[in-house]
């Protein structure tokens, strides 16, 4: 019950006070939904290693991750969780970024494999990114090479109970400091670096934007930062169309 | 045309290039060593007289103690079947040699590879373009003079083997058994 007063509660006329002020049945609701969002999981089936082929056995019937309420969903705007399972070149890094900007919160990355860890047996490879927690906020890790069916449930059940308990909200790290984390990928994709998604307008909304969201790595991508332009659609072959 | 009957055939075509040295490394292999000027002759004698229609691949090996690139082109006879593996070597520097693409297609495949690994150049390959590292700046990776550990260590970091989290999970009985100093010593 303690991390509950962690969560911040908005509530008509009390903001910003004391949660056992505010009545039974905020919290009890808010325990509800807690308990409800730990034990409807959907994770991203974007898997980027060799750490994936070990969730096979974990979703089929000898260990049967659905009875979690875990179940494997194809797109990022509908996913909860994203799985990182295994060595993370320069190349798909870039990707995961991608995917999980455009993920909703709250959303949460599990970092599979030791290579997610430091590099793993890929620690001296020039092409393969060693520590994720640097460019994505990482939830948890499960280290093994490769963790069995058995260490991925338990990786599993703890993050449900970590969501239960509200301890799982690295995702606001990512709007919190949102400086550091873009800091960390352009040293490693260049200053050009930028992603469709306006990470800052959606830490204002979600109104986690604080000190650290903007800084110079941030202003050195509103330099170039070029905005999302919708699509132009034709009929029509390529041969007819004209650059 | 049996098996039988061509290998012969084969070696008499191949005493038809000077300075060629042939060597016979199992039933169904066969080593040649040639200069680089005359490869392009052999591959054309091969493809042209003897039915070697599959190039199956360019190996490239830096040998940088000599200064030298060695190209292998295995070449696959689907009548005789036997392999022939021409060897060249080329100075190192300024790694500059022909393209096969006229006579083997998927050759511009295996030079674009090579001159993307090795930074060695095939003057007539149709594309010489980026092909897999897309995004890498830096020299050319697969050269014995590319310090790989030293570019992790200057681009890279590292996480602690030991921090706070895990001290929980080894109160709980978990965690590293085996401490890496303990194993690299």
């Amino acid at each position: 019950m303690s991390d509950l007063k962690q969560i911040p509660i908005h509530a008509e006329g009390d903001a910003g006070g004391d949660p056992k002020s505010e009545g039974l049945f905020t919290r009890v609701f808010d325990e509800l939904k807690a308990f409800c969002r730990s034990r409807s999981l959907f994770m991203l089936h974007y898997c980027t290693g060799c750490g994936a082929i070990e969730l096979p056995p974990a979703m089929t019937s000898r260990f049967d991750m659905e009875r979690l309420g875990i179940q494997p969903m194809v797109t990022p705007r509908q996913a909860d969780i994203l799985l990182v399972t295994g060595y993370v070149s320069i190349k798909t890094l870039k990707r995961i970024i991608l995917t999980y900007e455009q993920m909703g919160g709250p959303k949460y990355v599990i970092g599979i494999c030791s290579c997610t860890v430091n590099g793993g047996m890929y620690w001296q490879s020039y092409a393969t990114a060693k520590v994720l927690n640097e460019y994505l906020p990482v939830d948890l890790y499960i280290a093994g090479c490769m963790p069995r069916p058995e260490a991925v449930i338990t990786g599993m059940r703890q993050l449900m109970e970590n969501i239960r308990t509200g301890k799982a909200d690295n995702w606001k790290d990512y709007y919190r400091r949102y400086d550091h984390y873009l800091g960390n990928q352009q040293q490693l994709f260049g200053e050009r670096w930028q992603t469709p998604t306006d990470v800052i307008g959606e830490a204002d909304h979600y109104g986690l934007a604080g000190p650290e969201t903007t800084g110079p790595h941030t202003a050195l991508l509103q330099q170039h930062q070029v905005p999302l332009q919708p699509l132009e659609m034709r009929l029509g072959s390529r041969q007819e169309r004209k650059p | 045309m049996s098996r039988q009957s061509l290998a012969p055939q084969l070696e008499f075509l191949l005493q038809e290039i000077e300075g060629i040295r042939i060597r016979r490394k199992g039933p169904r292999r066969v080593r040649v060593d040639l200069a680089a000027e005359t490869l392009p002759a052999l591959l054309e004698l091969l493809k042209g007289r003897a039915g070697y229609v599959h190039l199956s691949a360019i190996t490239c090996v830096d040998w940088m103690e000599q200064e030298e690139f060695e190209l292998v082109y295995h070449l696959w006879s689907y009548e005789t079947r036997v392999l022939v593996m021409a060897h060249i070597r080329l100075p190192r520097d300024p790694g500059v040699y022909l393209s096969v693409y006229d006579l083997f297609k998927p050759a511009a495949f295996f030079e674009r590879d090579i001159h993307e690994m090795f930074g060695l150049y095939f003057e007539g390959s149709p594309d010489m373009g980026k092909f897999i590292l897309t995004e890498w700046e830096g020299p050319p990776p697969m050269r014995k003079d590319f310090d790989g550990e030293a570019w992790v260590m200057d681009h890279f970091n590292w996480q602690a083997y030991h921090p706070d989290w895990l001290k929980e999970i080894e109160a709980q009985g978990g965690g590293i058994t085996t401490r890496p100093e303990d194993v690299r010593r």
